[in-house]
């Protein structure tokens, strides 16, 4: 039996619930289809969740699923230029026309989406990006030219956590876009998604016994997100999530993670989301999504 | 003697990568290796840490390189760090780390001169402040506790936090800032 998965309209972090309710129980019964061809717009964490699921399908060696390319040849071309297709050719078995990548993506598009096994590919992201994420992030978004190296810093560890503690590999993507529905305000994007353990099962062995009957799903994000807290003995560790709040607070930023059944953010006064939503329907791995906002001129 | 460690250097003899990026931990891991071993063949007493022509300091790197090296000092009593070169980012990722453990170092400005980075009490700072400002010759805890209208115990508490945290050093019943230049 074949399950149809529609992409929704529009596929970015709230509208993901909808994506991971229609694939149901986990893991699936029977092939999907996962059906774009309604796709209207999608954000980075969009693109990489359609990656992850296809590569946790793989890694359960589960049948290759299907993959209706989207119908709009705008909305085609745009995943193609930021390698959604070249990806998903690996995971999916595609079908429909799709338009072949130029060689280099759109000038929005700091990071295309790219695979993270290694921590050869942090140092490679990191290292690539700098001239870009400078340019992007001062001349646009109104932030400082020197703390371009935050964010650095802020795409760096938030790649490592996958090599360190998914226990398998994983994307990221980081592109600027005018965010009209919520800010009405260009901002920049980092995506990162894996399909390992999660957060839960990450650190578990450290922190279950702690928080008894609570541990679950919101707990481990808790731990993570709000305490620092890492699955390694090591006094050092935990202070990547750290930084990265420290940064999002001092350019209005906003971090999200969802793990499991839960997600977890840090609001900024911009955003109405809420900061805790649990029950959600599962999904493997964890999906982070930072957003950082173009400054105000009054605020300059 | 001042032995400086340029960490562009180190980190190119490293990992191979074309960037200037101190990024990863285990990037962090192998650059703190070398600088050990550089440690371990100097005579030098002051080792001063270059990071000026390092682009990118992330937060795992500066706790596998700064705060770990600081941590294992007690292998070289006799050696001691500073920190020269450090852009604003770096100054903060180090800060952050720093004072996560609870440790501390001296940092090298050519604006500002020197200053501390990391958790250090504050009559431990004001101490180094008061030593610092005496530049070469140094102090005793009854000249802190004159200076500063302290009783004798807490300058001479200050005075060990600073030796302990190795920002000074403490030969002979004296106090000395460490030398930099």
């Amino acid at each position: 039996m074949t399950r149809v998965v529609e992409v929704p309209a529009t596929f970015d972090d709230r509208s993901f619930d909808q994506f991971a309710a229609a694939i149901g129980e986990w893991p699936p019964e029977g092939r999907l289809l996962i059906d774009a061809r309604a796709a209207q717009w999608a954000a980075p964490y969009g693109l990489i969740g359609l990656l992850t699921a296809g590569q946790a399908l793989a890694e359960l060696r589960l049948e290759r699923p299907l993959f209706t390319v989207p119908a709009s040849d705008e909305v085609r071309s745009y995943w193609s230029r930021i390698g959604f297709f070249q990806h998903a050719a690996e995971l999916f078995e595609i079908h429909g026309r799709v338009p072949k990548a130029r060689a280099e993506g759109p000038s929005e598009v700091l990071v295309p989406i790219t695979p993270i096994r290694a921590m050869d590919d942090v140092i490679e992201i990191v290292g690539g990006i700098q001239e870009n994420a400078a340019r992007i992030l001062n001349k646009e978004l109104g932030i400082e030219a020197k703390a371009t190296m935050g964010f650095g810093m802020a795409l760096s560890e938030s790649c490592q956590n996958i090599v360190e503690h998914a226990g398998t590999g994983g994307w990221v993507a980081v592109q600027a876009y005018t965010y009209r529905r919520r800010l009405g305000r260009r901002v920049v994007t980092i995506a990162v998604s894996d399909a390992g353990v999660g957060f839960r099962r990450s650190l578990e062995a450290a922190q279950a016994k702690r928080y008894g009957e609570r541990w679950r799903d919101a707990a481990a994000l808790e731990a993570g997100l709000i305490h620092n807290v890492s699955r390694f003995r090591d006094p050092g560790r935990g202070q990547g999530l750290a930084g990265i709040k420290r940064y999002l607070a001092r350019w209005d930023g906003k971090i999200s993670i969802r793990s499991g059944t839960a997600r977890l953010a840090i609001v900024p006064p911009w955003d109405d989301d809420v900061p805790l939503v649990e029950h959600l329907p599962f999904f493997p791995g964890a999906q982070v999504q930072v957003v950082i906002p173009a400054q105000d001129a009054e605020a300059r | 003697m001042i032995q400086t460690i340029r960490l562009d250097r180190v980190l190119r003899e490293a990992v191979a990568t074309p960037y200037r990026n101190l990024v990863t931990r285990p990037t962090g891991a192998l650059v703190r290796r070398c600088i050990e071993a550089t440690l371990a063949g100097t005579g030098c007493r002051t080792v001063l840490l270059d990071f000026s022509a390092v682009e990118l300091l992330d937060l795992s790197c500066a706790d596998e390189i700064v705060a770990k090296l600081l941590l294992a000092a007690d292998a070289a009593p006799s050696q001691y760090v500073v920190l020269a070169g450090l852009h604003d980012h770096q100054r903060e990722a180090i800060e952050h780390v720093l004072t996560h453990h609870g440790l501390a170092v001296l940092a090298v400005c050519p604006d500002e001169g020197i200053s501390v980075l990391g958790r250090v009490p504050d009559d431990a700072r004001a101490a180094l402040g008061w030593l610092t400002d005496r530049a070469g010759d140094g102090g005793d805890a009854d000249a802190l506790a004159a200076a500063l209208g302290w009783d004798a115990q807490r300058a001479r508490w200050a005075l060990d936090t600073l030796a302990a945290q190795r920002l000074v050093r403490h030969e002979a019943g004296a106090f000395l800032p460490l030398r930099v230049a």
